[in-house]
């Protein structure tokens, strides 16, 4: 079973990273998405998984029960859940922003603060003589 | 005081003394010249001290790896104490009068950084441990550029200082590369434990790499060829610190370092052959550009660069007079260089004028440097009763006493007979031939600046008629120190007739010669532009070009704006190392997981999130790819649901859903069909990267499963969630108590997040204002 999962885990980081790399913005949010699932699948198996029981203490004990599911990396998660959430939205606002500004979702022609293909204009044409 | 004193007190007054001296009008100069005065007295009263035993005095800096602030004052250290404290003097009392005319600031500027070179210079002949050394010299490197730039007005300036950084700190490098192997292989830093027990370096098989490197250091630094270029370009700095750092002192100490690992390489030939060659190379160069050269700065710069070829050479002849050679030659030309550095400053301050061949008659207007000129020149070119004679007898003495003595003897006459005709012309063209055109002394000699020359070419003097003044004192000492063992030393006026007399002689005639006909020589030779494409800078500037071609094409490369390269290069590295850790691990590769039951619902689930994720990656249609994702997302809430998670389900549907609405949403406004941003070849290079990362993480993944689980947190809370959190749910105890803080740091997040959205999507938003424009 636990093969099973770490391809989930594969497959989430794989697509992610692969759509990350993308030039398109919206492509590169998506990516972000599966990375982020792909992390926190991680970090629920890496708490061990395989009972069906809730962490939850019954009315009247004062302990979980020993089959019951394991906490911490719940408590974990449900932050990183939010956190992801938090920083997908962030983006999408981002994104959207520059594409009314910008009118563009390539981020090849998002070049207002750096300039593609050369660190200042003159010596592009001087590595050709030198180099 | 000891010896540390003694340097942070140079420090410290170096700092303090230019800016009292800045405001203290006409006593700006015996001000600033007091410190450097009163270093010279110090290391004058400890000549007896040192006669006896080498004065040593150890500061752990770094003992775990055996360097240390060791100083070490023995001879040759002193004698070199005393020339750049006693010059020091005579350039700060100089310096402040030359600079009279600039605003207080600059003044001040300069002789801060004399007086911190001074204290570098210091440093870094009396440091025993080689990597202090190395600081040091590296510190000298340093002001040498600040002070060559010092007119930064000036874009020659700029470029020679660049220049001379660039060569003796690239050098320096080299020099560092060559302390490190020697420390590696002596077992020590320490100069003197290395020059004691030579053994172990000269048996090593890394001897040549050693002493490539020691030497690059040494060549570049004291202006050898093939670096020779650095130093004439170097006179742009005001003449002042051409006249301390570009001839008595910095520029020797090259020269410095190869006679103190003299005994080292005196173990192997070789190496005393390949300074006697580079050495004559630099000789023969430097004269034939003196005969060449325009403004008289120059014909002293390529003057000073034969002189250091010269030295190069006496410390590559074996035999312990050419000890004694290095010693006088170091004393004598530290005399007369400067003094003739100090005239033609004068010279130039006064007229305004920088070409020799326009200078002349000036003997009337400036008597003083007229006769403080000849005196020097005298001891330059060799002449009895002068140090420079004896110092020249001892040198042809080396030679002939040398295994390399043709050679030896045919380079220095040739070029001592130039260094003779240098002299004559130096000091009587300027002064009493004639001039072209009327030439206009803007002022007369002033106190400051006369001083330095007259007190110098006057001891050049009474060292030459009673050389018992040094040489018991100075050069015995400092000869038996680089010798590195004692020996008999006789340094005196006569001779006798000898041998070297009668060389002594030759040069002086060839010299008479040679001065006579110096102009059609000069302008001959002035007509051979072959000789300025040899000799000049053309091999730095093509080094430098293609260091900045190539990274111009690296930056090209790897800084290219290019949100992909940075992303790939990235990921391509994390999976680099995650790989790299995964294999060199202990064990398999793959670990033993254990078999478990598979359990089909989830082996169904999963199948959808893989299947999600692959038609996101691969689907051109942004919608399909959005749903793909929430499909995913939705697939790991079941996950969760089905073990033992149910809020994470809940959470995880909402926010899935969320995502799905919100981008949906957002993507009304955007082109649905978004056209390939990649080109097949970059989709198969990322899809490569992608799939390797994955794999490491696949891998990984199992490893942590296989490892043993520690259950001790969760044990923790399972059993303190009722008893101290008063809750039953496990997971919103831990949030909301356990790790309560943690909790509002993920609410600032989320807050954050909504402000900084909401920042960018209201109406009007000041980007967009605003971003068009720019």
């Amino acid at each position: 079973m636990t093969l099973i999962y770490a391809l989930a885990i594969a497959a989430y980081v794989g697509c992610g990273l692969y759509m990350m790399l993308s030039r398109h913005a919206v492509r590169m949010i998506l990516g972000l998405t599966l990375l982020t699932n792909g992390a926190i699948f991680l970090i629920f198996l890496s708490g061990r998984v395989g009972t069906t029981t809730p962490p939850v203490i019954p009315q009247g004990a004062e302990a979980l029960a020993a089959d019951a599911a394991n906490a911490l990396p719940q408590a974990l998660v449900l932050t990183a859940i939010v956190i992801g959430f938090a920083l997908t939205s962030f983006a999408v606002a981002l994104v959207l922003e520059a594409h009314r500004s910008l009118g563009t979702l390539d981020v090849r022609e998002m070049r207002d603060a750096e300039r593609l293909g050369a660190p200042d204009p003159s010596p592009a044409t001087s590595v050709k003589t030198h180099g | 005081m000891d010896l540390s004193t003694v340097l942070l007190v140079s420090l410290v007054g170096a700092v303090i003394a230019p800016f009292v001296a800045a405001r203290a009008g006409v006593l700006a100069g015996p001000l600033a010249a007091a410190l450097p005065a009163i270093l010279f007295a110090w290391f004058f009263a400890q000549i007896d001290a040192v006669g006896t035993a080498p004065i040593v005095q150890v500061l752990p800096w770094v003992p775990s790896l055996g360097i240390d602030l060791t100083f070490r004052l023995d001879g040759f250290s002193l004698l070199f104490a005393l020339l750049i404290t006693g010059i020091g003097t005579l350039v700060t009392l100089y310096a402040a009068s030359y600079m009279s005319a600039k605003p207080p600031f600059a003044r001040a500027q300069f002789l801060l950084y004399i007086l911190l070179f001074m204290t570098a210079m210091l440093a870094t002949v009396t440091a025993d441990n080689l990597v202090a050394l190395f600081v040091f010299w590296e510190m000298t490197s340093l002001l040498s550029f600040l002070l060559v730039g010092f007119q930064s007005e000036d874009a020659k300036a700029r470029k020679a200082a660049l220049q001379s950084l660039l060569v003796t700190a690239g050098g320096g490098l080299a020099l560092l590369a060559g302390i490190i192997l020697i420390g590696v292989e002596a077992g020590t830093f320490s100069l003197a434990a290395i020059t004691a027990n030579p053994a172990p370096i000269l048996e090593s098989p890394l001897l040549p790499a050693i002493v490539v490197c020691v030497l690059i250091g040494a060549f570049t630094k004291s202006a050898q060829f093939p670096f020779h270029f650095w130093l004439p370009n170097a006179m742009k700095a005001p003449t002042p610190a051409s006249a301390y750092l570009h001839s008595a002192t910095m520029v020797k100490l090259g020269v410095y370092l190869l006679a103190r690992l003299d005994p080292v390489f005196a173990g192997a030939p070789w190496v005393g052959a390949t300074l006697v060659a580079f050495g004559g190379v630099t000789m023969l160069i430097a004269a034939l550009q003196a005969l060449r050269a325009v403004e008289l700065k120059a014909v002293l710069a390529f003057s000073t660069v034969a002189s250091l070829g010269t030295l190069v050479m006496l410390i590559g002849l074996d035999g312990p007079v050419s000890s004694v050679a290095v010693v006088g030659f170091i004393l004598a030309h530290a005399l007369y260089k400067a003094t003739l550095f100090f005239c033609a400053g004068i010279v130039i301050h006064a007229t305004h004028e920088t070409k020799l061949r326009s200078l002349g008659g000036l003997a009337a207007l400036l008597p003083v440097t007229a006769g403080a000129t000849l005196l020097a020149s005298f001891s330059m070119a060799g002449l009895p009763p002068f140090i420079g004679f004896i110092s020249k007898e001892y040198l042809f003495e080396a030679k002939l006493e040398s295994s390399l003595d043709t050679i030896a003897v045919i380079i220095g006459v040739l070029v001592n007979a130039v260094m003779v005709a240098i002299a004559g012309v130096l000091a009587l063209k300027p002064f009493f031939g004639r001039a072209k055109k009327p030439i206009h002394v803007s002022h007369g000699e002033q106190p400051g600046m006369i001083i330095g020359p007259i007190l110098l070419a006057v001891t050049g003097v009474a060292f030459g008629l009673v050389p018992s003044l040094v040489s018991y004192a100075l050069i015995t000492p400092a000869a038996i120190a680089i010798h590195g063992a004692p020996f008999e030393v006789s340094f005196k006026l006569w001779h006798g007739f000898t041998p070297m007399l009668a060389l002594s002689g030759l040069v002086v005639a060839l010299g008479a010669v040679l001065a006579w006909f110096w102009d059609p020589i000069h302008l001959a030779l002035r007509r051979r532009r072959v000789f300025d494409e040899v000799f000049s800078d053309r091999g730095y500037e093509v080094v430098l070009e293609r260091t900045l071609a190539l990274a111009r094409w690296s930056t090209n490369r790897l800084q290219n704006g290019d949100l992909r390269v940075y992303g790939a290069v990235v990921a391509a590295s994390v999976t680099g190392l995650l790989a790299y850790g995964l294999m060199s691990g202990e064990g398999p590769l793959l670990p033993n997981v254990g078999a478990e039951p598979l359990r089909p619902y989830l082996v169904v689930v999963c199948a959808l999130i893989v299947a999600g994720c692959v038609v996101a990656a691969v689907v051109p249609s942004l919608v399909t790819a959005i749903v793909a994702v929430g499909l995913s997302g939705y697939g790991l809430a079941l996950v969760f649901l089905l073990n033992g998670g149910p809020d994470l389900a809940l959470t995880q549907f909402s926010v899935e859903t969320l995502f799905v609405v919100i981008v949906t949403a957002v993507l009304l406004k955007l082109p649905t069909v978004a056209r390939s941003s990649r080109t097949p070849g970059e989709r198969w290079v990322d899809a490569t990267v992608a799939t390797c990362f994955a794999a490491c993480v696949l891998v990984a993944t199992l490893w942590i499963k296989a490892k043993p689980f520690n259950t001790q947190l969760t044990e923790y809370f399972a059993v303190t969630s009722v008893p101290e959190g008063f809750g039953r749910n496990v997971v919103n105890v831990i949030l909301v108590d356990f790790r309560a803080l943690d909790t509002f740091g993920e609410i600032a997040v989320v807050a954050f997040a909504a402000l900084g959205a909401w920042a960018l999507l209201r109406s009007g938003s000041a980007i967009r204002r605003t971003g068009k424009g720019a």
